[in-house]
């Protein structure tokens, strides 16, 4: 997969870091990356379901390109939204939908991209790909 | 250590940690000689059991029904149906005794500390059948209201009580339950999952109508699970799965079926994992339970109070009969990052609703960590853990 260069330099960034606990702490830096969507709007149409964390996305168009507003509990989840946010937001829609999950496995974050309740992530990368789907 | 010793999977590094297991109410780790049981099962004797003369069906025969005659050892019990696990024992006893028994207007009792799987299939027979479900409260102190236990059993025909939480660890007055409810005409069901790993329970002694736990929970393998019956009650029940191994004759007008246990068994069964859960039975009947039991609450004791003492939220009591479980929360930490941080550091807790849904809604709270200790783990591993979580808030917190 070949990944936006911003992205990328941070895939590679994550890789030179041998603790897993460090680069834990470098995914809860980035979640100062993500807009804030604000806490009064989160409801059933923005909540990422099956997350152990509470966990909204909210997906709009800014001059026909992607933003994406966000908000998590957890830091981790916080974090993840933090990164997915540097690689779609500013795009065009069908290239942002061209995007992999699979750059949280290889930064060695997450043990595992399939979808389940302890994977917060991957129910949360599949959300916002079904909404931008839908701002198409 | 000699138990330790007996389990590969310790030896494990995780994330350049040595593996420290603390999600043992989850599941727990075999020992060596349950995975040799059933590889040597696969390698030597592998067949399809019952209805054949070759050697090799007399030998998986042999070694299915010896788990059976196992836990009727074990537990002092007539009827033993091997399930899946303790989730198919207990909708087995929802189809089959439920669906014979149970009619419009019926009270089943229930209580707010149940694991899903002890109140979802309720909540679907009450939905097929209009049955009224009541469900005891869990008090501040985190054990079951009893008066209002009591006052629930008017009418009730059956009581499904946990017989230690999966999340607090508390272990039930279980003998008092099944005094009362059997008083009120009601049956008893215990969901003895988390019970049977850590107390010996003689079944004809404790008085329950049934009861289903899994092997997985005290170092067998996954995949298979026992439902113990009071034999009156199993004399009545129908079966509620139709197949092969479960029927006398079978014509195209209508089948008749066995009248043992193998009627609730269609299907071929978990041959394999019957031999496995034989050998985990043997290894563990070495071993002095109630002592280990002793030294295991201990810590969970131990553990409490230091995490206590470090600011957490911890819900439950620790006291002699309870297991040791521990369920807590940062103060600032989502539990789920911090289990990520724990696994950074080679140590497995679990964390969420430990589907019981109903008893977090109670505490007030989402999700929770849970460190949960067994056989195989020592006061050392519980220093560490507290010692590292005492580093993760000075670094995260």
């Amino acid at each position: 997969m070949t990944y936006p260069e911003e992205l990328a330099e941070l895939i590679e960034e994550f890789k030179e870091i041998n603790d897993k606990m460090e680069r834990l702490e470098m995914v809860f830096d980035m979640a100062d990356e993500v807009i804030p969507y604000p806490l009064e709007l989160w409801d059933d149409n923005s909540r990422v379901l099956g997350c152990q964390s509470e966990a909204h996305v909210h997906v709009d168009l800014e001059d026909g390109k992607v933003l994406l507003l966000a908000g998590a509990d957890a830091k981790l989840v916080q974090g993840l939204m933090g990164i997915l946010s540097i690689a779609i937001n500013g795009t065009a829609p069908a290239q942002a939908l061209l995007l992999s999950p699979d750059f949280a496995e290889e930064m060695g974050i997450l043990n595992t991209l399939s979808p389940s309740r302890s994977n917060g992530f991957r129910n949360m990368f599949d959300k916002v790909m079904i909404d931008i789907r839908g701002l198409e | 250590m000699a138990i330790r010793d007996d389990f590969p999977i310790l030896k494990r590094e995780i994330n350049g940690f040595p593996l420290i297991y603390l999600d043992n109410a989850a599941t727990t780790q075999k020992p060596q000689v349950v995975l040799d049981a059933m590889n040597n099962y696969y390698t030597s004797s592998n067949a399809n059991v019952h209805r054949a003369v070759h050697t090799l069906a007399g030998e998986a025969t042999e070694g299915y029904e010896s788990c059976r005659t196992k836990l009727k050892e074990w537990f002092n019990a007539e009827r033993a149906v091997l399930t899946s696990g303790t989730t198919e024992a207990i909708n087995l006893v929802a189809h089959s005794w439920g669906r014979a028994n149970l009619s419009e207007g019926d009270v089943i009792v229930l209580t707010e500390m149940e694991h899903h799987s002890d109140i979802v299939p309720w909540q679907m027979l009450a939905e097929e059948r209009k049955i009224e479900l009541r469900y005891v409260p869990v008090m501040e102190d985190f054990t079951l209201d009893m008066d209002a236990y009591a006052a629930s059993l008017d009418g009730a025909k059956l009581v499904c009580v946990v017989h230690t939480s999966n999340v607090l660890g508390v272990r039930n007055p279980m003998e008092e339950i099944i005094e009362l409810a059997h008083s009120k005409g009601a049956l008893v069901l215990v969901d003895a999952a988390q019970g049977v790993p850590h107390e010996r329970i003689n079944f004809q002694e404790f008085g329950a109508d049934f009861m289903a736990f899994s092997a997985h929970k005290m170092c067998g393998p996954t995949g298979i699970g026992a439902l113990l019956i009071n034999p009156d009650v199993f004399e009545k029940m129908p079966p509620f799965m139709g197949g092969g191994d479960m029927i006398e004759t079978v014509t195209t007008s209508g089948s008749t079926y066995q009248t043992d246990e193998h009627k609730f068994e269609a299907g071929t069964p978990r041959i394999a994992e019957a031999v496995g859960w034989c050998a985990a039975l043997d290894w563990m009947s070495k071993l002095d339970l109630k002592k280990e039991h002793q030294r295991l609450i201990g810590i969970g004791r131990w553990v409490a109070a230091e995490l206590r003492t470090q600011g957490m939220s911890v819900y439950g009591r620790h006291e002699k009969h309870d297991s040791a479980v521990v369920s807590f929360n940062h103060p600032t930490i989502h539990s789920e990052d911090l289990a990520h941080l724990f696994d950074a550091r080679g140590f497995a807790v679990r964390t969420g609703h430990h589907c019981a849904q109903p008893l977090l809604n109670r505490l007030g709270v989402s999700g929770t960590v849970r460190a949960s200790f067994y056989l195989y783990n020592t006061m050392e591993e519980a220093e560490l853990f507290v010692k590292q979580l005492k580093e993760i808030t000075e670094r995260f917190g």
